[in-house]
């Protein structure tokens, strides 16, 4: 079976600086794949290319097999790390907006957003303008905006960045979802622990070079002597779910966009 | 081009709605011909503050037109019965004019010699400077010879109207003591007097009566045309500079152009925009139309109609209008998208935003003299064809392969700015932070795909 993404030798100057520099890079189909490094390796570059949002000046790029193209552009759910939303539009009309420069009618994405909407608690918002809602509502409607048009295949750009608590589980939970679903997910992240628990294969990328691709366990298998092992530690509740807790057991609703002004 | 790319329409049906359903666009919808009118109402009401009016002193050292000129003043613009009809007709436009702009001047006399001159002109200096009486005039003893006389008020340049209007009752004044003086009765002025107008038609066999009886009202369609379409691209302009700042302050631009070409959110943008401004002008026709309504007049009394505009007119402004629009729409796209505020990117936008202005200020050459040198260069340079050879065709129309050109010309122009443009955007519509250099934008423009 075909890789669902494949770089090869890829390379990006910008001037005298070289951001990518002779890549390879294989993600088959169905995992979930993590793009690490610290910032400026060249994640961004390197998934802005695949996108074709930016030309690589050497190698080969392929995504489903093909060239990055605009009917194969509709297949990927694409969240940049400069993102942000219309913020005049109403809620409903930007992800329609979203839907229809991924082809997918009005009639088609307004069915398979009935069964998000609800889940996010959008219901009561759909005809608000974006500016009014608060920071956690928009990132909930711009990750809409992104899989509106149920890719099988989903490229992430450092999605967890400026996420609140709240919608770090929803995304996660959407992740693991998805990869129940057997869709393909690539995203890039400097945050090592959410690479190790979401991700099946990982890559390494340092000033634009690959030092570490594989399974998260082939890698770890590899470093197992080089590298110190944690001391053991007394098992404890997460920070995480204890927020979660504590916020449910609070018995609040969510908050308004005008409660937060 | 087969079919249109559906997600370039996305992009145009989005800007369009956008606009559409906002409040500023009603509101300049409505706003735009209410300051339109209010100019024109100022205008007049300006007309009306420019009655000449208040004290003039008049010393007449002649001794022979202080009494003339009080009997033209009273009798400015009256209908002279006694006069032959001719010369009625022929005083008629002269005489409107006096009555609506000199009803109030109160002349009085000053008596002087020339001994007692500069005493006289030292207190009437005093009494203009203390604005107890607006000038005095000095008619000097050789003025019935030379036609010489002074003016003295607090400025030169001030109180043009009530200068020219005092100038044209001497003139007659005087003008009929010099007829007495060759044994000519002084009515014999009144009734020879003759003013001869000139009808302008084409030199063609065929007549065209009606364009020429309404030959002022075809000027002023020109003139409110010409500056929609100056006003129109400034505004929308303005419009699509905005909007590109937007989707990169919103940081939204990569999400779009991750599945849209990003020449294509660029022509998006433009098409859309494009079309908010052809749905404000349909606004405005139909509301030009209502008001034209046979019922609408009646009602409200506006008395005859409107002619028609001439269809050519028409025609050419449509056009013009667009090719203008698509070609200073580029720019505004291209020197927008390397900018992250309004502030950075306002440097670059008064380029266009002067040549804009640059094109209108001839607009007079090319309204009195559509097919002089000037005007004829300038409808051919692509950023002043579109409103030069509008006003050419709209005044004069010229020879049908002097329009192709410049129509072409344009085409040409909207091709290398767009391609131009699309190149600029596309690099610049990603980077954030620091403000580009000229040399920078440059090198984007040159780098391969």
């Amino acid at each position: 079976m075909n890789p669902t993404i494949k770089l090869t030798g890829v390379v990006k100057r910008f001037g005298k600086f070289t951001a990518v520099d002779g890549l390879d890079l294989e993600v088959p189909a169905g995992v979930t794949f993590g793009l690490l490094g610290p910032n400026g390796a060249g994640k961004t570059t390197t998934i802005r290319m695949i996108m074709n949002i930016t030309k690589a000046d050497e190698g080969e790029i392929r995504v489903l097999g093909e060239p990055m193209s605009e009917a194969l552009q509709e297949r990927i759910g694409y969240l940049p790390e400069e993102r942000g939303l219309y913020r005049k539009m109403k809620v409903i009309d930007q992800i329609l907006f979203f839907a229809s420069i991924k082809g997918v009618d009005r009639k088609t994405a307004m069915e398979r957003l009935e069964r998000w909407i609800d889940s996010m608690d959008l219901r009561p918002w759909l005809q608000k303008k974006t500016e009014e809602l608060s920071k956690g509502m928009q990132q909930k409607v711009q990750f809409l905006g992104t899989i509106v048009h149920d890719p099988p295949v989903l490229i992430l750009d450092e999605p967890f960045s400026g996420l609140d608590p709240l919608n770090v589980v929803l995304l996660k939970d959407f992740l693991t979802e998805f990869k129940r679903q057997g869709k393909t997910v690539v995203f890039s992240t400097h945050v090592m622990e959410q690479a190790e628990r979401l991700c099946d294969r990982i890559a390494l990328i340092y000033r634009g070079k690959k030092l570490l691709d594989g399974t998260v366990k082939e890698i770890k298998h590899a470093y197992r002597d080089r590298v110190p092992l944690p001391p053991p530690v007394e098992p404890e509740p997460e920070l995480e779910k204890i927020f979660i807790k504590a916020v449910e057991e609070s018995g609040l609703s969510a908050p308004t966009a005008e409660a937060l002004r | 081009m087969s079919a249109v790319n559906p997600k370039l329409l996305a992009v145009i049906r989005r800007e369009y709605l956008q606009q559409v359903r906002s409040k500023a666009f009603w509101i300049s919808t409505i706003l735009i011909p209410t300051l339109g009118l209010g100019f024109i109402f100022l205008q007049v009401a300006l007309s009306k503050s420019l009655i000449a009016k208040g004290k003039i002193g008049v010393v007449d050292l002649t001794g022979r037109l202080y009494q003339p000129l009080l009997a033209e003043y009273a009798a400015r613009g009256d209908d002279d019965e006694d006069a032959a009809k001719k010369a009625e007709e022929a005083r008629d436009e002269e005489g409107r004019r006096n009555r609506s702009l000199s009803t109030k001047i109160d002349f009085f006399k000053v008596d002087a010699t020339a001994a007692t001159l500069p005493d006289v002109r030292r207190k009437l200096n005093d009494d203009v400077q203390k604005e107890r009486i607006k000038a005095y005039i000095v008619i000097p003893a050789d003025a019935l010879q030379k036609g010489d006389a002074e003016w003295r008020a607090q400025s030169v340049k001030s109180d043009l109207v009530m200068r020219e209007t005092i100038a044209s009752l001497l003139s007659r004044a005087a003008t009929k003591e010099r007829l007495k003086d060759q044994g000519v009765s002084p009515d014999v002025y009144d009734k020879a007097r003759l003013k001869v107008t000139l009808d302008p038609r084409e030199a063609k066999e065929v007549e065209t009566p009606e364009a020429s009886k309404n030959a002022g009202f075809n000027l002023a369609i020109s003139g409110i045309f010409f500056f929609l379409i100056y006003i129109s691209i400034f505004v929308y302009g303005a419009f699509i500079m905005r909007g590109v700042l937007e989707e990169k302050n919103s940081r939204i631009v990569e999400v779009i152009v991750s599945s849209v070409r990003p020449t294509h959110l660029m022509l998006g943008k433009i098409v859309g925009i494009g079309l908010v401004g052809l749905t404000q002008y349909a606004v405005w026709a139909l509301l030009t139309l209502g008001l034209t309504l046979p019922a609408v007049v009646g009602a409200l009394g506006l008395g005859a109609t409107l002619p028609p505009i001439p269809t050519g007119t028409l025609v050419a402004f449509v056009v013009f209008f667009l090719l203008g629009y698509f070609l200073y729409a580029g720019l505004y796209a291209a020197l927008a998208a390397p900018f992250n505020t309004e502030q950075e990117a306002q440097q670059f936008v008064m380029i266009p935003g002067m040549m804009l202005v640059l094109a209108s200020t001839t607009w007079f050459f090319a309204f009195n003299s559509p097919n002089g040198m000037l005007a004829q260069v300038l409808s051919f340079i692509p950023f002043t064809s579109p409103l030069l050879m509008f006003m050419r065709i709209s005044v004069q129309p010229p020879p049908a392969w002097q329009i192709g050109v410049s129509v072409a010309i344009l085409l040409v122009s909207i091709w290398a700015v767009a391609w131009l443009a699309g190149r600029v955007y596309r690099v610049g519509i990603l980077m954030y932070g620091k403000k580009p250099t000229l040399p920078e934008i440059f090198r984007w423009v040159r780098q391969a795909d």
